[in-house]
């Protein structure tokens, strides 16, 4: 690279165009190509900058000045401080709520992600050695997360919700007694986990099986010439080798996780007793259902941080790993 | 080489990947009718609540006189006797317009996402995953109290707005997954016979990412579709409801009688399910990862 190339590209990095050029000749025509790129880059980013920053950026903004004031759906309200966070961190009457659902997302994050991978590997592995009928199965498994979350939850609904449905009348003939999936609190939050694994695991598998695609059938017959075994080969080559797109699957999972709210609201409605509260379902009732738009928000707000905390921490993990 | 070995190569890359070309032995093809049977079964497991629906919404419903075990009575009922039909033509005008409004917004931005190569671009996919972390019900709260002043509340409209800046993250990232594939040399070559940058995304790029570009619409209208929360938050009015509201309202008002609310369901779920099968080839959300790291 000759010098006056090296100072181009130094003067298109502090002018903020892209670099991207090969920087084979530099000329006044390149510069004006240049010039015209950096326009057409604003312009094409423009119109989704504008939805992004309002109909994402802005809402949380407002979010933070609206979880300092007491007001309503409405009205701005006043300023009340931190009031709604020491409500609902400390002592209100919020508080026994918040750190119920705090636990329960918890739970729910952890089952979801790590469930949801679990399976979706498995498929995916299974799914990547000839089958007959492979490629059907790969659409059929793929429904449970195509399927509408209002239609799944009606049918697992009726699947486990009164006492003549299909499972507890599966559990009384096994000699289990009665059954109530949702009416007992710990029952409840299995049968919620469960749901959120069956419609998430689809997800984890198309992952998976994109990230298997891109890893060398050459590597395995070599580990066999080593002698390795099945399992030695799938811990020592194939998780390592998928480790990037594992972690960035478990991400994206613990945002779909933390944020979601259908999966719950339409199978529990966060009942019973709030045994299956999530923060994000407490903040829609307590906005929508007791109208205390102060404490809803400011626990919407505090969800939203620790997550893009715990987001941006791990994006930046990925990323170091990558550039190694 | 020659013609066959070249053509014989040119095959086995692609699916070499999968399994190692060798004829399988009695133990390998044993192995495999094991993992066929283990697939068979999960697959039945995983498909039971979707399947249980097909069969409840063809059972006599609770006022039926009808006798026979199976009707189709809940499916032309459902058309005659519920919104219905209101809530799938809401829902479609507002499933269309979302991803053609996602599409035409998110191939642009994508592109620059691809090819940029400096801070800002960078910065512009930060943002990107950090506006794909925000709760939904977060952002909802604000959006209502700002759609309320200007009319935007029970109004499909308002909720279009809302489905296309929420696929923006993922679509962009999604376009930008695919032109990485498109190798900057054809630009290149435009460029030189005088193409504007315009004209190289429009003419070269673009005209190639057609799977690009079914991919992301496939997910802007699943996202459309299948949104309960936004729908439940901003339509108030049946007028105005889109399928999942209607659909949910119709089931807590019947909630025992499961026959007409299952053929609601299905012909709630057929739409997406159809797409999905006929272009399942072109989804792919592997992409995302590479496009979320390699930035």
């Amino acid at each position: 690279m000759s010098t006056s190339s090296i100072a181009d590209q130094v003067g298109r990095a502090k002018r903020g165009v892209g670099v991207s050029g090969s920087g084979r000749s530099a000329g006044p025509r390149k510069n004006r190509r240049l010039r015209a790129k950096g326009w057409t880059y604003i312009i094409f980013t423009a119109p989704a900058l504008v939805l992004l920053l309002l109909i994402n950026l802005y809402p949380v903004i407002y979010a933070a000045y609206q979880s300092l004031r007491n007001g309503t759906l409405i009205q701005g309200g006043d300023f009340v401080g931190f009031t709604n966070y020491i409500d609902t961190l400390v002592s209100g009457n919020l508080s026994p709520a918040f750190w119920q659902a705090a636990l329960f997302t918890l739970i729910f994050t952890l089952v979801g992600v790590f469930g949801s991978w679990v399976i979706g590997l498995v498929l995916a592995l299974l799914l990547r050695t000839r089958i007959p009928g492979g490629g059907v199965f790969k659409v059929l498994l793929l429904l449970p997360w195509i399927v509408p979350v209002v239609v799944s939850a009606f049918s697992w609904n009726w699947l486990v919700a009164t006492p003549q449905s299909p499972f507890p009348m599966l559990a009384q003939s096994l000699g289990l007694g009665n059954v109530l999936f949702l009416a007992n609190p710990t029952l409840a939050k299995v049968t919620v986990c469960v749901f959120k694994v069956w419609i998430s695991f689809p997800f984890m598998m198309m992952m998976m099986s994109s990230a298997l695609a891109s890893v060398d059938n050459n590597v395995y017959e070599a580990a066999k010439v080593d002698g390795a075994g099945s399992w030695q080969a799938f811990t020592q080559i194939t998780l390592p080798l998928i480790s990037r797109s594992t972690y960035i699957s478990w991400i994206l999972m613990t945002i779909f996780c933390v944020n979601d709210f259908p999966t719950i609201f339409l199978l529990t409605g966060g009942g019973p007793v709030g045994s299956t509260t999530s923060l994000v379902v407490l903040a829609y009732r307590t906005v929508f259902e007791n109208f205390q738009v102060g404490p809803g928000v400011a626990i919407a707000f505090m969800t939203t941080i620790v997550l893009i905390v715990v987001s941006v921490i791990l994006y930046r993990q990925i990323r170091k790993a990558s550039v190694e | 080489m020659t013609v066959e070995t070249v053509r014989a190569s040119a095959q086995s890359t692609p699916r070499g990947r999968k399994a190692p070309r060798r004829q399988p032995d009695e133990a390998g093809m044993r192995g495999r009718w094991w993992r066929f049977l283990l697939i068979l079964v999960i697959t039945v497991v995983v498909l039971v609540p979707i399947v249980a629906i097909f069969f409840l919404s063809l059972q006599p419903s609770l006022g039926s006189t009808s006798t026979s075990a199976f009707t189709f009575e809940n499916f032309t009922n459902v058309f005659t006797q519920t919104g219905v039909l209101t809530w799938l033509n809401n829902s479609l005008v507002v499933t269309v317009v979302t991803v053609i409004v996602s599409v035409v917004v998110a191939a642009p931005a994508g592109y620059v996402l691809s090819r940029g190569r400096n801070r800002l671009v960078s910065g512009f996919s930060l943002v990107l995953f950090i506006v794909q972390s925000l709760p939904v019900v977060t952002a909802v709260i604000p959006l209502f109290i700002l759609f309320a002043q200007l009319g935007l509340v029970d109004n499909l409209t308002g909720v279009m707005i809302i489905y296309v800046g929420s696929t923006m993250s993922v679509a962009i990232w999604m376009m930008a997954a695919y032109y990485d594939s498109i190798p900057i040399a054809l630009e290149e070559a435009a460029w030189i016979d005088g193409a504007s940058v315009f004209g190289g995304f429009t003419r070269v790029v673009l005209r190639n990412s057609l799977p690009g570009i079914l991919s992301t619409a496939v997910f802007a209208f699943l996202l459309a579709w299948n949104d309960y929360l936004v729908a439940l938050v901003f339509l108030r009015s049946d007028v105005n409801y889109t399928f999942p509201v209607g659909l949910e309202t119709f089931f807590q008002q019947n909630a025992t009688d499961w026959g007409p609310v299952s053929a609601c369901a299905v012909i709630m779920m057929l739409p997406p399910i159809l797409l999905f099968s006929v272009l399942n080839k072109y989804f792919s959300v592997g992409g995302i990862g590479g496009s979320l790291a390699g930035r």
